[in-house]
């Protein structure tokens, strides 16, 4: 394991974003993209389809290697951080073994990040997610709203330090969207990072800071009000828009 | 290196197959179907009797000794001329003529089929054998005639010398595809990146494959090995150990060879593609079919290069000859197979990038 103190030599930010570059081929998915997120907020990554939301949040999980610029996590290299089971990454779809219970699936990811008591997580999880009573069945029997749920849970287990959340309530009843927020709240509030990437305006509002981005940077940074109050527009779906036009 | 975490990967892959009924029955079912079939159109080879035409114009044998050839159980004896017996063997209504001449026993047969000609002329040695045997005292203590072979015997048939090979080549092709398949799907399904996202090595991973794979790998080899054994009866020596160490090494292959390939194929479709190119050259450089030593001059760099070939001589070895684990010939092969595993095990590493796009 890593020493203690090597963990906690952290900086104010828990993810830092200068001039990040990433292409495939030819497109240019991440053109400089700048952005900080610091300890303890939820930090909202706002764009249109194509923006380049997943791709940034992959080179934070140390999945993409940037091309260019410089990119830490939670105070060294992507790669350190995943190594040392400090991050939860939640793709984008539901990735989980079909063919294994929901149990099965928790207690393997909890097995992959060295978590010491996996029943009282999983189930802590699961109670998070409010699929308590299907802990026994099949993955491919599930709703896809819930496939998601358990793949929320799945991201949990070990209590990372940065949760990357690549748009967790899509497919989600709005009751349960509801909750889910209400628990990213307690999250940040107990010093969890959390990155969430959306489309939705409202979530967007929820979250302590937001980064607007299209074509892979980043247009607009702050609160929704800074935002707001910048673009001069009555809600934030206008001032995103009128941010894009500016550009 | 982290044991839990590769034990964590091999007991998912052992826990997803449990729920995936249709290769379950592919690892298991049909190597038995298969073997069934193989065992119903060669294991009874040796056992067909052949109608025999004893040329009475020349075979000048003492009439009693000539009559126990001609009623031995190991052939349809007849009685007829050598030109009689010519043109029945033309029209394809007897399987053999025999005369004397001299002290040497001809034996006249059609010879299309080369399998065919060598179980007719192992029938026709065992009556002559049979009869000899009886009729020493006739012949005042004649010379006998006694056919011995080195290994396996009348009673084996092709069947015994191929289900040493067979037990090989169905883990080998069961457990590639299915490793490569698995693998895909991890890449597919997104499942590897999330993997990728955790702690887990790629190493820990390839070798949690290996580990999962090879529980079922031997399985098969427990059910082949049964069934072979108790149900079709193949004649078998060896310790049962020695077989499954063989089987175990040549897995590490089979499984590191399935993810290099899940690699380069992009859907479940174009791995299934690469069965034939992995497969066929070793069905028949191997010594599968066709003994390596019979092969022409430029294929044998070809199959010394194919890990089914190490495995088939090794089992062979151990099965039929029932060569000791200990013995050079076993330890040469194992040991190339070894290291066939592990150049494979590295390549698939390395094929598992970090990006995993
Ligand atoms: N593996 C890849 N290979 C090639 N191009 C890619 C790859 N991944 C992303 N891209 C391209 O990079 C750009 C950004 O994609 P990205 O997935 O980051 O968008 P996004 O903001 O997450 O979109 P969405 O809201 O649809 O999820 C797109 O143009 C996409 O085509
Ligand atoms: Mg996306």
């Amino acid at each position: 394991m890593f020493p203690a103190d090597e963990l906690n030599v952290e900086t104010e930010f828990a993810v830092d974003a200068q001039g990040v570059r990433k292409r495939f081929g030819a497109i240019e998915a991440l053109r400089g993209l700048d952005l900080a997120i610091r300890a303890g907020e939820i930090y909202g990554l706002l764009g249109p389809n194509g923006s380049g939301k997943t791709t940034f949040i992959r080179c934070v999980a140390g999945l993409l290697r940037p091309e260019g610029g410089m990119l830490t996590v939670l105070g060294g290299a992507p790669s350190a951080a995943v190594s040392a089971g400090r991050v939860g990454y939640m793709t984008q779809a539901a990735a989980l073994y079909g063919d294994l219970s929901v149990d099965e699936n928790l207690r393997f990811f909890a097995a992959l990040q060295g978590v010491a008591h996996a029943d009282e997580r999983i189930v802590e999880a699961l109670r998070t997610v409010d699929l308590l009573d299907r802990q026994r069945s099949v993955v491919n029997t599930l709703s896809s709203g819930m496939r998601t749920r358990v793949s929320l849970a799945a991201t949990l287990l070990h209590r990372p330090s940065l949760l990357l959340l690549d748009e967790p309530t899509v497919g989600v009843d709005p009751l349960l969207r509801q909750e889910f927020w209400a628990y990213f709240r307690k999250l940040a509030a107990s010093g969890t990072t959390l990155l969430v990437s959306s489309h939705v305006m409202d979530e967007a509002s929820r979250c302590d800071r937001l980064g607007l981005i299209r074509a892979g940077a980043v247009l607009a940074e702050g609160t929704a009000n800074e935002l707001v109050a910048r673009a001069g527009t009555p809600d934030l779906e206008s001032a995103f828009l009128a941010l894009a036009e500016a550009r | 290196m982290n044991g839990h975490r590769v034990r964590a990967v091999a007991k998912r892959i052992v826990l997803g197959f449990r729920r995936d009924r249709r290769s379950l029955g592919l690892l298991f079912v049909a190597p038995v179907v298969v073997l069934s079939l193989v065992g119903a159109v060669w294991g009874v080879a040796t056992e067909r009797v052949p109608t025999v035409v004893v040329a009475t114009d020349r075979f000048n044998f003492p009439a009693p000794i000539v009559d126990r050839f001609v009623a031995s159980s190991a052939i349809h004896g007849r009685r007829g001329t050598f030109e009689e017996g010519l043109s029945q063997l033309r029209d394809g209504k007897v399987d053999a003529v025999v005369w004397l001449e001299g002290t040497t026993l001809h034996i006249q047969i059609e010879g299309a089929d080369p399998l065919e000609s060598g179980s007719i002329g192992g029938a026709i040695q065992k009556a002559l054998a049979d009869t000899l045997a009886g009729a020493s005292v006739l012949l005042g203590g004649g010379p006998a005639v006694q056919v011995d072979q080195l290994y396996g015997g009348p009673d084996y048939s092709i069947l015994d010398y191929l289900a040493p090979v067979l037990v090989a080549f169905f883990a080998f092709f069961f457990i590639f595809l299915l490793s490569a398949v698995s693998f895909l799907r991890e890449r597919t399904t997104g499942t590897l990146e999330r993997l990728m996202a955790t702690p887990l090595r790629r190493a820990e991973l390839v070798l949690g494959y290996l580990a999962g794979f090879s529980f079922f790998a031997l399985l098969q080899a427990i059910v082949i090995l049964l069934f072979t054994v108790f149900v079709l009866k193949v004649h078998y020596r060896g310790t049962l150990a020695t077989i499954f160490i063989v089987e175990a090494v040549l897995v590490i292959g089979a499984v590191s060879l399935g993810l290099l390939v899940s690699a380069a194929a992009r859907n479940e479709l174009q791995a299934v593609q690469f069965v034939p190119i992995v497969l066929l050259p070793q069905v028949f450089l191997s010594g599968l079919l066709i003994p390596v030593d019979q092969l022409p001059d430029y294929l044998r760099p070809l199959s010394a290069v194919l890990p089914l070939t190490y495995a088939n001589e090794a089992l062979r070895s151990v099965m039929i000859k029932g060569y000791e684990l200990a013995d050079p010939l076993v330890l040469r092969d194992i040991g190339i197979l070894v290291v066939f595993g592990l150049v494979m095990a590295v390549g698939a590493v390395t094929s598992i990038r970090r990006e995993v796009a």
